[in-house]
């Protein structure tokens, strides 16, 4: 029982960084991030570079992830989507440039990284057992990396300029407009951001679980789910989505082992009528 | 004269707020009858309850003895009951002319599927609508820019086309969302006139507002709220000298409210 | 008028008499199943457009192929039915089944309802794979070709098997579905119900205060709409001749989706040319071997910078 617990802790403390990154680009441009598993698969591979390649220490390797994705992620907010946005007549037409994103990230890295299962050596030898918990040390390393790092983010987002300027714009944009934020600069900023907690989370997570460079969809499967359990676009939500779906992912390798395919059939079943009951999922806000 | 909308002792709470507390009163028809009340007093939630855009906590409203509260919006206006509302909501991509033929649909005679086949049936109707589209926008005075995308209108037009839409739908009560908001002294007294008229069309029309000079001016009767308690009903001069009116405005300014 | 009579004629004589001249011309019968796949994934990406009419994102048309598909082929194999009686059937029951699903998910909105849509699809096909009707990852296979449609004992269609080259015959079929699909859209966009989806789509609570009755009219466009995904699989089925649970998948779904914003979400016709560009720009793309994906995503993303309407918005007035 507290091993299913601890286990949906360290996991969710990752899904909860990585819906962070999601839900704060959905809530500022209304986009949904359809590379967003993606950009968590090239943080793995740039840690997998630094680290395991370059034998670089481990940190240095993930905040390297970090910056990358966050310059690709500015990059893509500067120069691709705020071009379609601008000129498209429709919200949704970001939809077919987040999927050829999604697309062109998956071929780059097929082609640079291959489809082998890339891993790294541990980052810290040593299991954890005590309490009825059997935890590996560098799982809760990484899951506690992950929690303050979720904190720091909350805090950023609650106390810094930039953070107050992105919360302003994702609440009313034209409201912020009027009382002079300067949309274009905070909206590339909260896309560089959403995809850099998506590669460092890539990057803390290549150390215990490994990536290939054909997870990225799935990845942003959960991740939608992620927000739709917790409502899209607020800070609490996708932290309660990530935690939700870690426990349910917990429990369901535990529990429901035997019954194999027929879990998620259950878990996709039970989050449609979840949905249709709360159509902004716990705390989400409404679309349009 | 008969009462044709009654609203029942309705009140709406917003988890700890209550909005609209025990409201009644009675609407006659073909009266032009204002509901008024300072900031905040609950106008605007009790607009959304008589036009069945929010549900009641409880309490109902009935249109010629039928409830129409608690159910879909668009109950209401098939039963005559047609709200407009504040200026920017009108179909943006559609032109002008297009926006009043569409709201024409609830008076269709002809099916759906007709209208997909192109019965003899549905070509009448099309033809109806569109004459009683163009007859519309004359009255509002909109003639000569039905080709125009709505979204290109000039806010005073936006404003027209938002009741032209609601005219088309052919109601017996016309619910109308601040219609003299932000216009000034000529445009409003325009818009009194226009009100007048459609009274003169058969309508009767409900309206809620802020402008006390157009609401003396227009209104047979009148309702004042204040924190979402009705507080006084009546001609315009019993409300003008209705003492917990006058107490409910102060620190308004006296012309304020007609005086 | 006339110019978009001409423009009909042109388009028919290339789809009847132009393609096939080609093909027997250059001996690339191949080509045949590329075209007839266009025009079954076109027919299924016009569901997902109506969808987009109403103001809805569906990703879930894959869900509705798959099942349509299964239809089909359950009463071919089990129940002996002829392939053409199940063509109906399978619309039918996709429809229905989409009324079912509509009610409670047609109320939210945005990426909610694209989400959902999304995980429809995958349930499908997890349900494939456990219902023992559907036998399973083995899938249902070796279905027999077409038997003939007759009416009144008028032969319409010949029995399938009896053709020398049934590829040309699913063609033929495929061409006129679609064609009979976008003339029933074209139709319904440019009459009094398009204006009225238009109105839904644009400002749902102006709609509904107008007496339109916004949830009965979002259910049946999304139960038209599965219907074109039913027929399309139920169609597709006929042409491989077998189906799995893994026949029409999330992509597929996204896919569908793709075809209409290439195409041009406020163009009737939009998913049909989408779909065309998509499917034989993969096809084409093959040749390069392992670049393919990157080129094809690399274009889409240069396409939808320059063209963000999509590439009917190029030429054609918006027809909304």
């Amino acid at each position: 029982m507290e091993q299913v617990i601890a286990n949906g802790l360290y996991l969710g403390a990752q899904y909860a960084l990585i819906a962070l990154g999601l839900t704060l680009i959905f809530g500022l441009m209304n986009v949904l991030n359809f590379a967003h598993g993606q950009m968590y698969v090239l943080g793995g591979f740039i840690t997998y570079t630094v680290y395991g390649q370059l034998g670089l220490p481990f940190p240095v390797a993930v905040i390297c992830s970090g910056i990358t994705l966050a310059v690709i992620g500015g990059f893509m907010e500067r120069y691709l989507f705020r071009t379609v946005i601008r000129r498209s007549h429709r919200e949704e037409s970001t939809m077919l440039l987040a999927a050829a994103t999604a697309f062109f990230f998956d071929a780059v890295m097929l082609l640079i990284f291959g489809e082998k299962q890339r891993g790294v050596p541990k980052i810290v030898k040593g299991v954890f057992n005590d309490f009825g918990i059997i935890l590996p040390y560098d799982r809760i390393v990484v899951g506690v990396v992950a929690a303050v790092l979720i904190l720091s983010f909350i805090a950023f987002m609650k106390y810094t300029r930039t953070g107050r300027a992105m919360r302003a714009l994702a609440q009313d944009r034209v409201a912020a407009q009027l009382m002079g934020v300067e949309v274009d600069r905070y909206t590339m900023i909260g896309f560089a951001m959403g995809a850099m907690l998506a590669g460092l989370v890539g990057g803390l997570l290549v150390s215990i679980t490994g990536v290939n460079s054909g997870i990225g969809g799935p990845i942003s499967i959960k991740a939608f789910m992620m927000i739709m359990i917790g409502g899209a676009g607020v800070v609490g939500g996708a932290i309660a989505g990530g935690f939700i779906l870690g426990m349910m992912e917990s429990v369901g390798l535990t529990v429901l082992r035997e019954f194999g395919d027929v879990t998620y059939l259950v878990i996709f079943a039970a989050l449609m009528v979840f949905l249709s009951i709360r159509p902004n999922g716990l705390m989400g806000k409404p679309w349009g | 004269m008969a009462q044709i909308l009654e609203v029942k002792a309705l009140t709406k709470r917003f988890g700890g707020l209550t909005a609209v507390n025990d409201v009644s009163f009675a609407v006659n028809e073909k009266e032009i009858l204002s509901v008024i009340g300072p900031n905040g007093a609950g106008k605007s939630t009790l607009f959304k309850l008589i036009s069945s855009f929010l549900s009641p906590t409880s309490g109902e409203v009935t249109f010629k003895g039928e409830r129409i509260s608690n159910q879909s919006p668009h109950i209401a206006a098939r039963k005559g009951v047609v709200r407009t509302f504040q200026e920017t909501t009108i179909f943006r991509n559609m032109s002008v002319r297009d926006n009043v033929i569409v709201a024409h649909q609830l008076r269709a005679r002809a099916s759906l599927l007709g209208f997909f086949l192109g019965s003899a049936e549905a070509r009448r109707d099309e033809a109806r609508f569109a004459e009683s589209a163009d007859e519309i926008l004359s009255f509002l005075g909109l003639d000569g820019i039905g080709g125009e995308f709505a979204r290109n209108l000039p806010h005073g037009h936006l404003r027209a086309l938002g009741i032209a839409i609601g005219l088309a739908t052919k109601p017996t009560l016309l619910l109308l969302d601040e219609p003299f908001a932000g216009m000034n002294h000529d445009e409003t007294m325009k818009a009194v006139s226009m009100v007048r008229k459609l009274r003169e069309r058969g309508l009767t029309v409900l309206l809620v507002e802020h402008d006390m000079q157009a609401v003396m001016k227009i209104s047979d009767r009148i309702v004042v709220l204040n924190f979402g308690e009705k507080i006084a009903e009546g001609t315009p001069s019993e409300i003008q000298n209705n003492q917990r009116v006058i107490e409910a405005y102060l620190g308004v300014e006296d012309e304020a409210i007609g005086l | 008028m006339t110019k978009k009579l001409a423009g009909l004629i042109v388009f028919l004589i290339t789809v009847f008499i132009v393609v096939p001249w080609l093909i027997s011309v250059t001996g690339r019968t191949d080509l045949y199943y590329v075209f007839t796949s266009v025009a079954l994934l076109s027919i299924a990406s016009a569901g997902v457009w109506l969808t987009f009419y109403i103001g809805r994102i569906n990703i879930g048309q894959g869900a509705y192929a798959l099942m349509g598909g299964y239809v089909s082929a359950i009463l071919i194999m089990y129940y002996g039915w002829s392939f053409w009686w199940t063509l109906p059937v399978a619309g039918m029951f996709c429809a229905v089944a989409s009324i079912l699903i509509g009610i409670p998910i047609l109320r939210l909105r945005g990426v909610y309802f694209a989400m959902v849509t999304l995980i429809l699809t995958e349930v499908m096909r997890l349900l494939a794979l456990a219902v023992p009707i559907t036998n399973g990852a083995k899938g249902i296979t070796s279905i027999p070709p077409p038997g003939p449609l007759s009416i009144f004992g008028f032969v319409l269609v010949p029995d399938f098997a009896t053709l020398q080259n049934p590829r040309i015959a699913f063609y033929y079929l495929s061409a006129v579905l679609m064609i009979i699909c976008f003339a029933l859209m074209y139709r319904l966009v440019h009459s009094r119900i398009g204006h009225i989806c238009m109105s839904l789509q644009q400002n749902e609570e102006l709609a509904s205060s107008i007496g339109v009755n916004i949830a009965a009219l979002r259910v049946m466009a999304y139960a038209i709409s599965s219907f074109l995904g039913g027929l399309a699989g139920a169609v597709f089925i006929g042409a491989t001749q077998s189906i799995y649970p893994s026949s029409f998948t999330v992509t597929d779904s996204v896919n569908f989706m793709l075809n209409c914003f290439l195409g041009g979400l406020g163009y009737v016709f939009g998913p049909m040319l989408g779909t065309l560009v998509l499917y034989l720009g993969w096809n084409l793309l093959f040749s390069t071997g392992e670049y393919q994906l990157l080129i094809y995503s690399a274009a889409m993303i240069v396409l939808m910078l320059v063209l963000p309407n999509g590439l009917l918005s190029l030429g054609a007035k918006r027809k909304d």
